[in-house]
């Protein structure tokens, strides 16, 4: 056994695998670098040789340039980028926080009471085809332009898939569970918190990470729609009204890694946690 | 014999009758619920506990409708849903042609895939309603825009999905096919077609159904006269409350029929007839 391990020819295949295996690793990282970097590098490319019109497609390096300047004190207004980036985040927390409640309560109403599946199925199932957007008008007469109808949009974009989840979580635990808890003597206390809530909560994190893609959606364009001074979607429509182009471009970039950073990072770090914690998969 | 064949087809007919109230029953089920929330709105707005300028009833936006499409002075309904149909069909249709392709190409080739899919993980996530600004300034007001801004919306799932259901695809069946000799274009439209087409399918659904939702957004930040979401946006500067909720329940319903009877149809007419055709071969 050490005989053949300790040959020459041995450590020599073994070496190169592990070499392979370290190059692997290190095209892993690096590929996602290049295949994002040398577009842009062509992008920059032809803008400043003048083969793409640079005013409407301006350099890479003039659009980071024009989010570092507005990300700056000489940024109009000082520190702009902040201001709109903390806008949408907390439009974006309240609205999704919100659904949380409601969808939670609404998704366990349905799941286990049968008035509540009775009524709210239908109704919801007559809603749901609503694009989310259609009610931004509405909002806004109720409303007018206010922080109170971008979050309401994201509410409404968020609530139907964590609903969703929840009712199928709870589909999911099947009755004997609740018979064993009950026939070993668990208070309705106890059986909530020890077998309803470890049993849903992976389905709540899946619905929570799938409504927060389509509430960073809605939430743009609501923005775009229905936001006075702040916000990432008003900042890129406001940008093509002076046609700063460098602006909309930045702004593009921002909505897509936060967009990015908020559903695969910080959810599907949640969802990975719970489902190594719990050990539920959710097939989806 | 004659007896026990008339019996069965009699439990059969009774089986059928027992089907189709137990399918009547699930509809009113379904419908009375609807029906009760539309008539407390009624209630609700006549009794003046809502105002009824931001709420109108549900009778009045129902009679606003039937006058937007019978009335000849009002007659624009029509018009609206055809532009609104237009735009999302075309943007869905370009969608296809240019993500089926791809999608086949990306599936198969996997160097291919593994450079290519990082910028897709980037473009993914990101709202196609955020170009719209780009392409407001580059291609103006107008269904040039609106149809550019609906294609982002629905390209991405139609080739994501085609992706998907094309790696799905098990090597070996692709050897055994090769190995009997069969061309390559067989290989195409006998394995690797059909293998993949609930998935596609799926991504057709999705392309459509994100189409039709990105539209409304995009229809009132940049369509000039016609559409259903600029009849809503533009209903908002009169107050006509009437209007914008006939343009809601139009965008509902007809969504809710490209998703369920649209892809509904086109399924059964493929997907079933092919795998019930392989089930029966064994």
């Amino acid at each position: 056994m050490t005989d053949i391990a300790s040959s020459p020819a041995c450590t020599a295949s073994r070496r190169a695998f592990l070499t392979r295996r370290n190059r692997e690793k290190w095209m892993a990282w690096l590929r996602p670098v290049i295949s994002i970097s040398v577009p842009l590098l062509i992008w920059e490319l032809a803008s400043r040789l003048g083969w793409i019109n640079s005013f409407l497609f301006p350099p890479p390096s003039q659009i980071l340039t024009a989010l570092w300047v507005q990300a700056g004190p000489q940024g109009r207004p000082p520190y702009a980028i902040f201001y709109h980036v903390f806008a949408s985040m907390m439009r974006i927390v309240i609205g999704v926080g919100l659904a949380l409640v409601v969808g939670t309560v609404v998704g366990m109403l349905i799941a286990l009471t049968a008035w509540g599946r009775a009524i709210f199925r239908p109704i919801i199932s007559a809603i749901m085809p609503v694009p989310t957007l259609a009610w931004t008008p509405v909002l806004l007469l109720v409303f007018g332009i206010d922080n109170r109808t971008t979050i309401t949009v994201v509410l409404i974009a968020t609530s139907f898939e964590i609903i969703y989840n929840v009712v199928a979580g709870l589909d999911m635990l099947s009755k004997r569970v609740f018979w064993v808890a009950r026939s070993m003597g668990a208070s309705h206390t106890q059986t909530f918190f020890k077998v309803i809530v470890p049993g849903v909560l992976p389905y709540l994190i899946t619905g929570l990470r799938i409504g927060i893609g389509f509430a960073w959606r809605a939430l743009i364009a609501a923005e775009m729609l229905a936001a006075s001074s702040y916000g990432l979607g008003f900042m890129i429509f406001d940008a093509a009204e002076y046609f700063n182009i460098d602006i909309i471009f930045g702004g593009i970039m921002l909505i897509a890694i936060l967009g990015l950073l908020l559903e695969n990072v910080v959810l599907g770090r949640l969802e990975a946690a719970t489902i190594k914690r719990w050990g539920v998969q959710v097939e989806r | 014999m004659t007896d026990i064949q008339i019996e069965r087809a009699d439990g059969r007919a009774s089986a059928l009758a027992a089907g189709s109230a137990r399918r009547l029953l699930a509809g009113i089920r379904f419908v009375a619920p609807v029906f009760g929330m539309l008539l407390v709105w009624e209630l609700v707005v006549r009794a003046g506990l809502v105002d009824g300028r931001v709420l109108p009833p549900p009778s009045l936006i129902a009679a606003r409708g039937f006058e937007m499409v019978f009335d000849t002075e009002h007659a624009v309904l029509l018009q609206h849903i055809g532009h609104s149909l237009y735009r999302a069909v075309a943007a869905f249709a370009i969608a296809v042609v240019v993500a089926l392709p791809l999608g086949f190409w990306l599936g198969l080739n996997r160097t291919a895939y593994n450079w290519i899919s990082p910028i897709l993980s980037v473009l993914l996530p990101l709202p196609a309603v955020a170009w719209t600004p780009i392409f407001l300034v580059t291609l103006g007001h107008g269904d040039a825009t609106i149809i550019s801004v609906c294609f982002l919306g629905a390209v991405f799932p139609v080739l994501y999905s085609t992706i998907q259901g094309v790696r799905a695809i098990p090597p070996h069946t692709i050897w055994v096919v090769r190995s009997m000799g069969a061309p390559r274009h067989a290989i195409f439209t006998k394995v690797l077609v059909p293998a993949s087409l609930p998935t596609v399918m799926t991504g057709f659904k999705l392309g459509l159904a994100h189409s039709w939702r990105t539209l409304v957004a995009a229809e009132m930040l940049a369509a000039l006269s016609y559409g259903l979401g600029y009849m809503i946006f533009a209903a908002r500067q009169y107050m006509d409350t009437q209007t914008m909720f006939v343009g809601i329940v139009l965008l509902a319903m007809l969504g809710f029929i490209f998703e369920h009877f649209l892809f509904g149809t086109v399924e059964r007419a493929t997907i079933r007839r092919w795998y019930a055709h392989h089930r029966k071969g064994g």
